[in-house]
Formats: structure tokens, C-alpha cells, sequence
């Protein structure tokens, strides 16, 4: 299988894999005090909080661990949102985000707040004159993200931070910043006081280590309840028993992460761009879907194939042993275009060829050689059969 | 749940039969538009004197689906009459496949739209036959079964989900009940748009979700 669909999730590293077996197997006790073993087990945590917080400019005691990326996303805005009391609320993000937080946004219109959705430019970066203009007294939460996934823009969130903070001088208080570093975390640092974040939330899926874990930065001060009780042996804001088998496996593919980050970065970005040079000289009539260039994270690459409809190249490849994934309407249980392509102006014939390709460290030159030789045929062999031809030249 | 497609639907994806142009087609009609989805072409080759369809062809514009079900459509249409090939059900398409899954009903709706488009056009300019509805309640209804609600991929007819069909002048006006299910409304009030648009002497549309 050659897979080309990281952003979605990826393969758990075996190194994460053995030490989640470890912990599954041996050292499964649940953290508690005094005993060795609970102890133990209280000390991995901890251990794995410091490693996160170290990447990112935070102290251990600012970070959580989840149930999953959406887990931290949920716990960080509704937790946030909960814990002020502002008159006429107003809630702040982009057309772009991520499902789970713009889920959470319509959940939280429903109850009376009153949102606002930035918008993009044509390769999806964030609006930030429209950012600063819909911030005010009655914002009580911004959520942005640092990599969209879908198109791979590298969003300006320095800038963006600087706008939130300014406009929370202004008010006289805190405005919490909320950034989603989920897909970015593959092939981004972070610093979390350069871009003045409250908030941030991961996700250990999209970086080799288990589905089922997440974690979210909580900047110390930042007022927070939690969304969800239990037993807070762990956090009150995460109640119940750790899960330090998903932890632990975290904890490694954070560890392998950054054994080689700028290595790693630079193999997914070659391999990316013969990619993309290789669809360029092979396949006209294609859209790049996002920024070329540094503006994009180095392991993305999202083309619309004109005259022909994404899900069924997708089925093509599949029955290849190629995964990628695409945003047309028809591989949506909703049967709409992808909203992110719409939002950066694609129409809907223009989303539905898109396909996205996501690479990772494991991704090899032969994948991508042996990737190329199969699509150009497909693409081919479909327009061959479409309703729909180039423009005669 | 897992929304996966047969492997008769694979097989006809991967192969499909019938697809292409004919040069020299008696009949030839384009249902759906690129802008909302897919769009499929049937082109029919008909033995004037029998009106038996010798020769069938169809170009897609689509997901697997689609092009699953114009292949499925053709090896039905083959060799039959116009009457018996107009006569063939989206749902009989369908079933040939081994199913679809609700979401992707849709698509062997527009394929046999396309069939029965093409024939339709033949039996109006050489059989002298208008079949062009003209705008009754009746014939908007007929239209809208062929309208599925994604989620189960049954008509919204047959759903009891149109509540009102009103006709003044060219304007129809529409009523559904859909419930609070939004994610599926907007696709289903473009369908709707999509097929009442085409009955003849249609000026203008609108659908209320009431």
C-alpha cells in the first residue's frame, strides 16, 4: 500500500508501538500516589506533558492529554466560552477551519452567540484586515489554525496572534486564542508565546502515534471549566483514568518527531515536489488547490483535475494500492463540495477533481514514481470517457 | 457504517461496457450539469423500422457510481425496444449492480434520465411523438420521484416529504418537509430545482423547507 493520505491519519511508528506494548503489557498501572507502579505510571505522564511543552515554549503543567484532537479542540472553545461571563458574546474563526471547530462554533450559535467567519484569500490564508475588524468588546474566544488541511496553507498566525492581542489591550482583557495545530504539527514549529496562543490542541494521529489521544495547551491563567466530570486523578479538565498506553505512544512519535524534524521536513518536501513537478509536465489542465512554495507545509499537495471527477480517480488509485483523498461532492456523505475549495473561490466542477496527497517521513521515491505512473493513465483514461473535453486549441 | 460499493459496481467502474460516442447516433441527450455533480451522455443507435435500440453508447462526467450505472443502463437498453428500454427503473438499474448505497442512488437516477432523455428526443423528432410534459401538478410530481433523499435513497414522493405543488403561470412553488437534517437539504433543494426546471414552460422555482 502506498499511502498518500497522512493528513487524515497516519501510520503509528514502530517505536510508538513498542512503547505503547510496554505500557499496555507491563506497565499498565493507573497513576496514583505513593505506590511505584502508580507512580511510575504518574511520571510517564508527566514525562510525555514535558516533552510537548519543551516543542512548543510551554512549562508541563500547561499541557493535558485527550481523547483525541477533536477531544481538545471541544474541551479548549466550549471550556473557554464557559468559564467567562461577557454580555452579548461574540466568537471568532474562519471559513476553513477544521470540522470539529466549526461544529463546536454552530453549536455555540445555537445557544446565542454570535459568531463570526473570516474569510481567505485565493490560496487560503487568512483575511486578517477582516480579523481585526470583527474584534471588539464582546469577543470572548478566537480559534485559528496553523496548517489547513485540506489545502495546506501555512497560516499567518504571528500576525494573527499580534491582531488578537492588540485587540485585547484595547478591551482591557484577556481575549483567549484558540489555534488548532493539528495537521500542522508534522511539519511546523511552534512557539506558543510568538503567536500569543491561550489554547492549542493536537492530535497524536497525525504524527505516527495512535488514533484515540490528543493534547491541549492551556495557557497558565487562561480561565477554563471543564466540559465533562469525573474522577480528576489526571485533570479535571480530562476526568476519568488516563489512557497511558496512548500516551505513551504520544509520547515517542513526539520524541521521533523531532529526532530529525528539519531532515524529515526536507525528505516529504522533495519527494512532494517531484510529485508536483512530475503531475505539472505529465497532466494539463490542473489547478494546484493552496500556495506554492514556502507558504505551503511540505508535505501537501492538493490538485483539481479539470474535466473529470475526483472520487472516481480516488477509486482508481485505491484499487491500486494508492490512498489519497479528494474533495469532491461526490465522496461527501452530504454530496456538497468541499467547503474549503469553494471558499478559496473553486467552483464546483474545479473542487470536484481535486485530489489531495499527504506524504510522510515513511514515504518513499518509489512511492511517489510508482504513484506517478499509475495516476497519469487514470486521468487520462477518464477524460477519455468524460461528457466534458478541453477547450479545443 | 461503512458506505462501500459492491463488486459488481467495482467491476463495471473498472470496465465499463458501452461507453464512448456514436458518430452517427439517432438520438443523443446530456441529463445532470458539472456544476452540481455529475453528468452522463447517452447516444442511441435505433433500427427505424423495428425501434429497436441496436447500438447504445454513453460518455460520463462522474464518480464510479455513475459510471457504473451508465454502464449497467446500456447493457439493459441493448437490443430492447424504445418502450421496453424507457420503461427501466432506476431501481432496476440499481439492483442489477447488487445496490448502491443510499447516498449514491442518485446517480443510476441520472443515468436512466439519460436513457429515457434520448428516447424521448427520438420519439419526438422521428416518431412525431411529444412527450414533453406539459406543467401540471402531475407532471411535476413524476419529476420529483425522481428526487431521493440522500440519507435513504428513496424518492420524496414515495417519502411523503412534498407537502404542496403550486403552479401560477410559469412560477412553481415547492413545499417540502425536511426536518432540522440540513446537511442534506441544500443538495436536495438543487435536485429538485434541477428537475422541475426542466418540465416544459417552467419559468421560475421555488422550494420551501415548511
Amino acid at each position: 500500500m502506498i499511502y498518500l493520505d497522512n493528513f487524515r491519519g497516519t501510520m503509528v511508528a514502530p517505536e510508538a508501538w513498542e512503547a505503547m506494548r510496554i505500557v499496555a503489557t507491563e506497565q499498565y498501572a493507573v497513576p496514583a500516589p505513593f505506590t511505584q507502579c502508580g507512580t511510575g505510571s504518574a511520571e510517564l505522564i508527566e514525562g510525555a506533558q514535558s516533552r510537548l511543552a519543551a516543542a512548543i515554549g510551554a512549562s508541563s503543567g500547561e499541557v493535558v492529554f485527550t481523547g483525541s484532537g477533536t477531544e481538545a479542540i471541544n474541551i479548549g472553545l466550549l471550556g473557554s466560552v464557559r468559564a467567562q461571563t461577557i454580555d452579548k458574546p461574540e466568537i471568532v474563526t474562519s471559513e476553513i477551519e477544521y470540522p470539529a471547530t466549526l461544529a463546536v462554533y454552530r453549536a455555540l450559535e445555537k445557544q446565542g452567540y454570535v459568531a463570526h467567519y473570516i474569510g481567505v484569500d485565493g490560496e487560503g490564508r487568512y483575511n486578517l484586515e477582516q480579523l481585526a475588524s470583527v474584534l471588539n468588546e464582546h469577543t470572548v474566544l478566537v480559534s485559528l489554525m496553523g496548517v489547513n488541511h485540506m489545502i495546506g496553507t501555512i497560516e499567518p498566525l504571528a500576525e494573527a496572534g499580534e491582531i488578537v492581542a492588540e485587540a485585547a489591550r484595547r478591551v482591557g482583557r484577556k481575549i483567549p486564542l484558540h489555534i488548532d495545530f493539528a495537521s500542522a504539527l508534522q511539519t511546523q514549529r511552534l512557539d506558543v508565546d510568538a503567536v500569543h496562543a491561550d489554547l492549542v490542541s493536537f492530535s497524536s494521529n497525525k504524527i505516527h502515534g495512535p488514533k484515540g489521544v490528543g493534547a491541549l495547551y492551556v495557557r497558565k491563567g487562561t480561565k477554563i471549566v471543564p466540559i465533562s466530570f469525573g474522577a480528576d486523578s489526571y485533570s479535571p479538565l480530562v476526568p476519568g483514568t488516563p489512557n497511558t498506553m496512548g500516551i505513551a505512544g504520544f509520547d515517542k512519535a513526539l520524541e521521533l518527531l523531532y529526532a530529525n524534524f528539519d531532515a524529515d521536513v526536507e525528505h516529504m518536501k522533495q519527494l512532494r515536489d517531484r510529485l508536483a513537478d512530475g503531475i505539472r509536465e505529465r497532466v494539463p489542465y490542473i489547478l494546484l488547490n493552496g500556495p506554492e512554495g514556502p507558504g505551503r507545509a511540505a508535505s501537501h499537495l492538493c490538485y483539481s483535475f479539470l474535466f473529470i471527477e475526483g472520487e472516481a480517480i480516488m477509486m482508481f488509485l485505491d484499487m491500486d494500492g494508492i490512498i489519497v483523498d479528494t474533495g469532491s461532492a461526490c465522496a461527501a456523505a452530504t454530496l456538497k463540495p468541499n467547503y474549503i475549495l469553494m471558499a478559496i473561490g473553486r467552483n464546483h466542477e474545479e473542487a470536484h477533481g481535486s485530489i489531495r496527497f499527504t506524504l510522510s517521513r515513511y514515504t518513499t521515491q518509489e512511492d511517489i514514481d510508482t504513484t506517478l505512473s499509475r495516476l497519469v493513465p487514470i486521468v487520462e483514461r477518464l477524460r477519455a470517457q468524460s461528457t466534458i473535453k478541453p477547450p479545443a486549441s | 457504517m461503512a458506505i462501500k460499493y459492491t463488486e459488481k459496481v467495482i467491476e463495471h467502474f473498472k470496465n465499463p461496457h458501452n461507453i464512448g460516442v456514436i458518430e452517427d447516433a439517432d438520438a443523443c441527450a446530456t441529463e445532470g450539469s458539472p456544476a452540481c455533480g455529475d453528468e452522463i451522455t447517452v447516444y442511441l443507435k435505433i433500427d427505424k423500422r423495428t425501434d429497436r435500440i441496436v447500438d447504445v453508447k454513453f460518455q460520463s462526467y462522474g464518480c464510479a457510481s455513475n459510471i457504473a450505472t451508465g454502464s449497467i443502463i446500456t447493457d439493459l437498453a441493448k437490443g430492447k425496444t424504445i418502450d421496453e428500454a424507457e420503461a427501466i427503473t432506476w431501481k432496476q438499474a440499481a439492483d442489477e449492480l447488487g445496490g448502491l448505497p443510499p447516498v449514491k442512488m442518485h446517480c443510476s437516477v441520472l443515468a436512466v434520465d439519460g436513457l429515457r432523455s434520448a428516447i424521448r428526443k427520438y420519439k419526438k423528432e422521428v416518431k412525431g411523438i411529444d412527450y414533453d410534459a406539459t406543467l401540471t401538478v402531475d407532471a411535476i410530481t413524476r419529476e420529483l420521484e425522481h428526487v431521493l433523499w440522500p440519507p435513504v435513497g428513496v424518492d420524496i414522493i414515495t417519502l411523503k416529504m412534498v407537502k404542496y405543488i403550486g403552479i401560477e403561470g410559469g412560477a412553481v412553488k415547492v413545499e417540502i418537509s425536511a426536518g432540522s437534517d440540513e446537511k442534506y437539504l441544500e443538495p436536495t433543494i438543487d435536485e429538485i430545482f434541477e428537475h422541475v426546471s426542466k418540465i416544459k414552460g417552467v419559468k421560475s422555482v421555488s422550494v420551501d423547507n415548511v
